[in-house]
């Protein structure tokens, strides 16, 4: 609980129209070891559960960073939020299940890439931990992730909105079928996805999303969507499904090894961000079918760029206080 | 050597009664609970610490020439202490310091600020008061904290303090009556889990006279504890269960709100 003393005192804006319920329900936290709002966090999880619904994001990468600002200590906050992924997950899967829009056989060939890289991740998360530095890699991949995504979606957008205002619209063929990643050997065919592809790419991507879901306690959804997209041409309404289909297991089997090597995953914090996430994921799906697409993508992505900004400051501005303190009783960050 | 004998037996009677007068003054003191119990509604506690000073000098009680400090510590725990340092333009933990057996908790309770009562050659060896810590005479058969003057041995106590884990709060401890005390401890919502060792001392004319023991406990209890357990001692099957959990709520709301 004391990893983060540079986050003190300020809620993000998001949360400012219920900052009024301060005063309401304290609820202790069993692993966190702190008392903490429950109707803050469970307005923290209904609000990016509605983003998460509005926009079609896992909402890992906006939730984890949000846990951190509350001054959860980052260890926990980032194995907790692996925790919450799976239900939010789980429930989105289950429609693309009854759809029937998941690539099984590919799901599962990402999936072997993601426990492989979970793996991994929480070796380095723990090692981290103990040489001190856990946070502030954290902050930095965070930063460069949201940055990197934030500005994509928000450029990617805004030109969609130009476009949407012009008459006819060129629209750029999709080279690349002829791509170096179709070019590799090992190939498998997927029949789903009516694809005939190498595994080195597929289980690359797996256990790139495996190590982030270790290491900043994401889905990998931002990733892996357009990777599969655009590196290895799935057909778009498979994409989804998979993913998520991938996400289950790998944040699941996240959470059990987070939990039996670092300890960090609180139950009772993962269950208040999961009710309030899944409610207003709901919501979110519900007001994103009424808004533009481009215009909803142009939002999310100053939103990312916002969160990113807020970490990145807080990395090179001086610090009030250049000293933190770990005890070996205190679960932040060592 | 009869001389002797009786020269020293006669030194040991001279000592024994001069020893005597020392402690016929005592403290007697007592905990109102013998367990803080945490459950999910923990949010600090306060609990007393009360008692009695001991003694046949009525008139220096009554006088109130006697001063009672009452310090309670949590379990000792290894410590390290890291500060950053602006490195390629952003901040990173550099340099380290560990510390072994830092008291979780720390605090002090007394009628009036402690250099009132003492000075620090008198406080220091039974590490009384924060800025007293770590200066008792290292004991060579278990771990002791030992914090020489610098950068880092301030910042352990500035955060401690920032952090409610160390306090050291003159007027918390109230004279009821000349001989009778009570004080009044409050634990902040992140109070270490563990046993707290609560020592009273007697003081007078700057001199420590006695000194009592007592202690108590701070426990999770019900789903707090059986939580803390589970992930503590069987970490993969707490992990079982949290994707569990998870599975269920999330096939909940599916199913809930598929309905409407």
């Amino acid at each position: 609980m004391q990893g983060s003393v540079r986050y003190y005192g300020d809620l993000p804006v998001l949360l400012g129209s219920i900052s009024l319920l301060e005063d309401a329900v304290s609820i202790y936290l069993p692993i966190a070891e702190m008392s903490v709002n429950m109707f803050i966090l469970f307005g923290m999880g209904a609000s990016v559960g509605f983003l998460s619904g509005m926009f079609g994001v896992g909402g890992g990468f906006l939730m984890t960073p949000l846990l951190i600002f509350y001054n959860i200590p980052p260890a926990v906050a980032v194995a907790t939020e692996a925790n919450q992924i799976v239900a939010s997950s789980f429930s989105g899967a289950l429609a693309h299940f009854r759809k029937g829009t998941v690539d099984i056989k590919l799901g599962v060939m990402l999936l072997i890439g993601g426990l492989i890289g979970s793996t991994l991740g929480v070796y380095i998360f723990s090692s981290l931990r103990s040489a001190g530095q856990l946070d502030l890699i954290i902050s930095i991949l965070y930063v460069v992730f949201l940055g990197a995504i934030g500005t994509l979606m928000t450029i990617e957008s805004l030109n969609a909105i130009r476009k949407s205002k012009q008459d006819d619209v060129p629209v750029k063929r999709r080279s690349g079928h002829d791509s170096w990643i179709h070019k590799l050997p090992l190939k498998v065919r997927f029949r789903k996805s009516k694809l005939y592809l190498s595994v080195i790419p597929v289980l690359a991507i797996g256990m790139l999303v495996g190590v982030l879901a270790a290491i900043m306690g994401v889905g990998g959804g931002f990733i892996m969507v357009p990777a599969m997209i655009y590196l290895l041409r799935v057909p778009t309404n498979v994409v989804i499904g998979t993913s998520l289909f991938q996400i289950i297991f790998v944040t699941g089997y996240t959470t059990i090894i987070q939990s039996a090597t670092n300890q960090t995953v609180d139950i009772v914090l993962a269950f208040i961000l999961m009710v309030g996430g899944v409610i207003g994921a709901q919501f979110g799906a519900a007001a994103g079918h009424k808004l533009k697409g481009e215009q909803l993508r142009a939002l999310l992505g100053l939103l990312v760029l916002g969160v990113c900004i807020r970490l990145g400051y807080d990395l090179v501005v001086t610090p009030d206080e250049l000293f933190n303190v770990i005890g070996s009783m205190d679960q932040g960050g060592h | 050597m009869k001389h002797l004998i009786s020269l020293i037996s006669g030194a040991i009677l001279v000592a024994g009664t001069s020893l005597l007068p020392a402690h016929a003054e005592s403290l007697q003191m007592g905990v109102s609970v013998d367990q803080v119990p945490v459950s999910s509604s923990f949010d600090g506690a306060e609990i007393v610490i009360f008692g009695s000073i001991e003694t046949n000098e009525q008139a220096d009680l009554y006088r109130g020439e006697y001063d009672v400090v009452i310090r309670v510590e949590g379990a000792p725990e290894d410590v390290v202490i890291r500060k950053k340092e602006r490195i390629g333009g952003i901040w990173i933990n550099n340099q380290s310091q560990k510390y072994e057996a830092v008291p979780s908790f720390y605090s002090i309770l007394s009628a009036r600020p402690l250099d009132e009562i003492a000075k620090s050659d008198a406080l220091e060896p039974v590490s009384l008061g924060i800025q007293n810590l770590g200066k008792a005479e290292p004991d060579i058969d278990q771990k002791t904290l030992v914090l020489k003057p610098g950068q880092f041995s301030d910042a352990l106590r500035r955060l401690r303090v920032e952090q409610e884990l160390f306090a050291e709060t003159p007027g918390t401890l109230t004279q009821l009556s000349p001989s009778l005390f009570r004080a009044r401890l409050s634990l902040p919502a992140n109070v270490p889990i563990g046993e707290h060792k609560v020592t009273a001392y007697l003081f007078k004319d700057g001199q420590i006279l006695n000194t009592n023991e007592s202690s108590f406990k701070i426990e999770k209890i019900g789903f707090e504890r059986w939580i803390y357990n589970l992930a503590h001692d069987q970490g993969l099957l707490h992990g079982i269960m949290a994707v569990l959990v998870a599975i269920f709520t999330g096939w909940a709301a599916n199913a809930i709100f598929r309905k409407n």
